[in-house]
């Protein structure tokens, strides 16, 4: 191998070899050389970028591999993450939850809730659990009014907090429709015949919730009614310190004072009684039985009727169904497969089945009656009847009211007030009274001057006399004005 | 021997070529082709931006921000109703779970599951491993799989997403050979066990997008490629095709026994012993002390029959089950308690039943157990 700038130049080194292209003469490069090397320059490249042009972008690919070279796209799939690893044992649920960073999932179903929406954001930005370990997941279905667009607003608006501490974790809103078997149903909506459908269909919606959203991260789920009005911003640690599987706080409503204040709401949350016991073997398989309807009368100890306003919060009470207007379960109830049940589960569905399956799983299901929350009150149709009733009343009392005040203005007018005449009358009296006392001080002053007469001594023992005299008289006088009083200072006292 | 050309000065023509060669066995070595770039798209398109996303799609790697704040993750829509479990699932892109509960890891499977035709990138994998000595071994193996294929291998065969999860109780029973698992007293609480394992893994990972569910022991180390697409194709809302074992027979040839007694249609002489049973007492198939004289599926494959046969059935088993995903949403899941008299797959059945939902077999599809 030949040294390197042997070839390079391309000269021959040693003249005497035989070369076919000798030494010649080699013009200098011409600026028009020069100008059409670079035009030729220019068009291969415009060319080449017109090829690439066709053969990416025009089929339909994008620049981007292009422009990269197909290495940022294999980089892209590098940055993304396809495998996760999760360890269940971890995410147990312990009593103190917000010290081991254990993350909750915050379940709401909603369905025309818009007039409630606002209260219920109220609620979350007051919790004092930290925000970012809470999921939050709401089912949106069969809405007719705008629940949907305020519910994103108002998330949107929490999660763009200034505040570091108000935004939540993970957010999914759930768009789905059971509106169809609504449909499908041909019993009527309302009344006992209606609810036991109605509880299914509560319970699917809840199902459909949960499967979507529940995580192997979460250690805890909670179910919250958006309708709440009060309840303890630490309701979360609260539920959590008892460390129990299934727990439901005592869910009363207020009421306006005629209807007697407040009055228990969540009937649902009951111990089991014989008598229920007996009478679900009596039904058939697809029954339901329902708290609060004449049909079934159950016995049961509820734990809404235990409340004691006084009682220890800390109470616990084992009960058999729950209610679903604040359940806080621990993660592992769901995961080991309890639901709301859609059929009739040992004649229970929704929600007391719900209690009912976690029990038949040997977990703990605790109510506590002197821990409670408040439920919305909003007035049903006989209640609004009896209101109406009351608003006539009441404007009918201040119209009698008014005529009254109006008679008595009348009478007022008409005849003169006898209140100044007998205020007159009265100066008059003291008046007279003060008169006849000057005059007989006079008549006094006169016996005395015609005394005087009688002799300068005389005269003036008697003016010592009666000087005295007006004394002692006065001092008497207090005294007896003093006594009431001091008397009354007394029973005061007393 | 040509003139010696000047070096110095290279013409631009072959700088031109030179370019466009360089670029043309870049893009042809590192683009993907055609078809893996459409699903590296919808992998793309699918992921997440946070880990706290649902596990059945990838997510990005987080980037936090340079002071290191919280980034609030973002408010995601679902459009549930738009989620479709139809014929067609490849035409209409419809996501699957395959969800395996995983005690012992064979390659076998591994293997058949890359078979799969279904294009993985619709396709999730969850698995359950149990917290013991026999688990992590099978957690190690099956991670060794995953690196291979997802990180490395080809973009056709990557998975969509991959889901481990390790169980959060005890087996009751410390063996998981054959003759131990199948003892008449041990299946009780060892299919309770089961149950809580199946229910944990599905109602961790199903999230809001999947379409179907597919469950796939670990035993399976045989099916057809096919297997998603053709009980799909059936239209039902829970699937069974029929589970058998290769064997060599006597006459060392090899030959094929029913293996799955699980699915079946239920018998009067069965209704009549479980109205017979205390409330925590359960059924079982396939011993002899307990003849319950139910139609078994594993029976009724006929040689040269038509894979398309359909039959009702009333029970299920577990092996190869295909499911759609709304039947789990409704509830339906694996009870770990006797549900009317039955327990795990088979109690999944009558669950399902008492929500609407029916099972359907297929006695002459058949999908094959490995032989220990």
């Amino acid at each position: 191998m030949l040294p390197r700038h042997h070839a390079s130049n391309g000269y021959p080194r040693h003249k005497e070899t035989y070369s076919i292209s000798p030494h010649r003469f080699q013009p200098r490069t011409t600026p028009a050389a020069i100008r059409r090397r670079h035009t030729l320059i220019f068009r291969s490249i415009v060319a080449l970028i017109v090829c690439l042009f066709f053969f990416f972008v025009w089929p339909g690919a994008s620049i981007l591999p292009v422009l990269s070279l197909g290495l940022l796209s294999s980089g892209e799939d590098f940055q993304l993450e396809t495998v996760r690893y999760y360890d269940l044992s971890n995410v147990q649920g312990t009593a103190r939850g917000w010290e081991r960073e254990e993350r909750i999932l915050l379940c709401a179903p909603l369905r025309d809730a818009e007039s409630h929406l606002r209260m219920f954001f109220g609620h979350l930005r007051n919790f004092t659990y930290p925000h970012h370990l809470i999921d939050l997941a709401f089912l949106v279905s069969d809405s007719k009014d705008q629940t949907l667009p305020l519910l994103s607003q108002l998330l949107e608006e929490l999660q763009a907090d200034e505040d570091p501490k108000q935004p939540y974790g993970e957010i999914s809103i759930i768009e789905k429709d059971f509106g169809q078997k609504v449909n499908q149903d041909v019993e009527s909506r309302h009344g006992f015949a209606a609810q036991a459908s109605r509880r299914k269909l509560m319970a699917q919606a809840r199902n459909w919730l949960l499967s979507a959203a529940l995580r192997p991260y979460h250690s805890w789920v909670y179910w919250r009614d958006v309708d709440v009005e009060t309840a303890p911003f630490t309701i979360l640690e609260d539920l959590m310190r008892h460390n129990k599987d299934v727990i439901v706080p005592n869910v009363w409503r207020p009421l306006p004072d005629w209807l007697g204040g407040e009055q228990p709401y969540d009937l649902n949350s009951w111990q089991e009684s014989e008598t229920a016991l007996a009478l679900a073997d009596t039904l058939d398989e697809d029954a339901v039985i329902v708290e609060g309807y004449a049909e079934y009368a159950t016995w049961r100890p509820h734990l809404a009727y235990l409340r004691d306003p006084y009682g220890d919060p800390d109470m616990e009470m084992d009960i058999d169904g729950v209610g679903g207007v604040s359940i806080l379960a621990k993660a592992k109830v769901f995961r080991s497969g309890v639901h709301f049940p859609a059929f009739s589960f040992e004649k229970h569905a929704e929600t007391e089945g719900f209690g009912k399956m976690a029990k038949r799983m040997q977990f703990s299901v605790v109510g506590l009656p002197h821990y409670t929350i408040w439920h919305l009150y909003e007035p049903s149709v006989d209640d609004i009847r009896h209101m109406e009733e009351m608003e006539q009343e009441r404007i009918a009392r201040e119209n009698e009211e008014n005529e009254r005040a109006e008679r008595m203005k009348k009478i007022k007018d008409q005849f003169a007030d006898p209140n100044s005449q007998w205020e007159k009358d009265k100066n008059d009296i003291q008046n007279e009274a003060m008169k006849e006392k000057k005059e007989k001080e006079q008549a006094e002053a006169k016996a005395a001057e015609a005394s005087r007469e009688s002799g300068a001594d005389a005269k003036k023992e008697s003016k010592e006399e009666s000087k005295s005299d007006s004394k002692t008289e006065s001092k008497a006088e207090s005294k007896t004005e003093s006594k009431p009083e001091s008397k009354d200072a007394q029973a005061k006292a007393q | 021997m040509g003139p010696v050309r000047t070096l110095r000065r290279s013409s631009p023509i072959t700088m031109v070529v030179g370019v466009v060669l360089i670029i043309t066995i870049f893009v042809f070595i590192l683009s993907p082709s055609s078809s893996d770039s459409a699903a590296s798209q919808l992998r793309k398109a699918n992921a997440a931006s946070n880990p706290l996303s649902p596990p059945t799609s990838p997510f990005r790697k987080q980037s936090e921000k340079a002071n290191g704040k919280r980034i609030p993750p973002p408010v995601v829509h679902y459009h549930m109703n738009n989620v479709t479990s139809s014929p067609d699932p490849v035409g209409n892109r419809e996501t699957i779970l395959i969800l395996t509960p995983l005690a012992r890891f064979y390659q076998e499977y591994w293997d058949n599951l890359m078979k799969l035709s279904y294009p993985h990138e619709l396709i999730t994998l969850g698995f359950m491993i149990p917290k013991n000595r026999e688990g992590n071994a099978a957690t190690a193996a099956l991670q060794e799989q995953i690196t291979k294929t997802q990180k490395s291998g080809p973009m056709k065969d990557r998975f969509a997403s991959i889901i481990i999860e390790r169980q959060d109780f005890d087996p009751p029973l410390a063996s998981q050979n054959e003759a131990e698992r199948h003892k008449m007293e041990n299946q009780k609480a060892r299919r309770a066990a089961m149950s809580r394992a199946r229910n944990s893994l599905l109602f961790t990972t199903l999230g809001p997008s999947t379409s179907w569910v597919l469950w796939l022991d670990s035993d399976i180390i045989e099916t057809p490629p096919t297997l998603i697409q053709d009980l799909a194709s059936h239209d039902k809302a829970i699937i069974v095709p029929n589970c058998f074992q290769r064997y060599t027979d006597s006459k060392n040839k090899p030959a094929e026994r029913p293996y799955d007694f699980n699915s079946w249609q239920d018998s009067e002489t069965a209704r009549d012993l479980g109205d017979k049973m205390g409330p925590d007492d359960i059924l079982l198939e396939g011993y002899a002390q307990m003849a319950t004289y139910r139609t078994l599926m594993a029976y009724m494959a006929a040689n040269g029959g038509d894979p398309r046969q359909e039959i009702a059935l009333d029970g299920v088993g577990g092996t190869a089950l295909l499911v759609k995903a709304e039947v789990h949403r409704d509830g339906a899941m694996f009870p770990p308690f006797p549900f009317y008299h039955l327990i795990e797959t088979e109690g999944f059945a009558k669950m399902a039943k008492r929500l609407g939902w029916s099972s359907t077999g297929l006695p002459n599809y058949k999908v094959y157990h490995y032989n220990e």
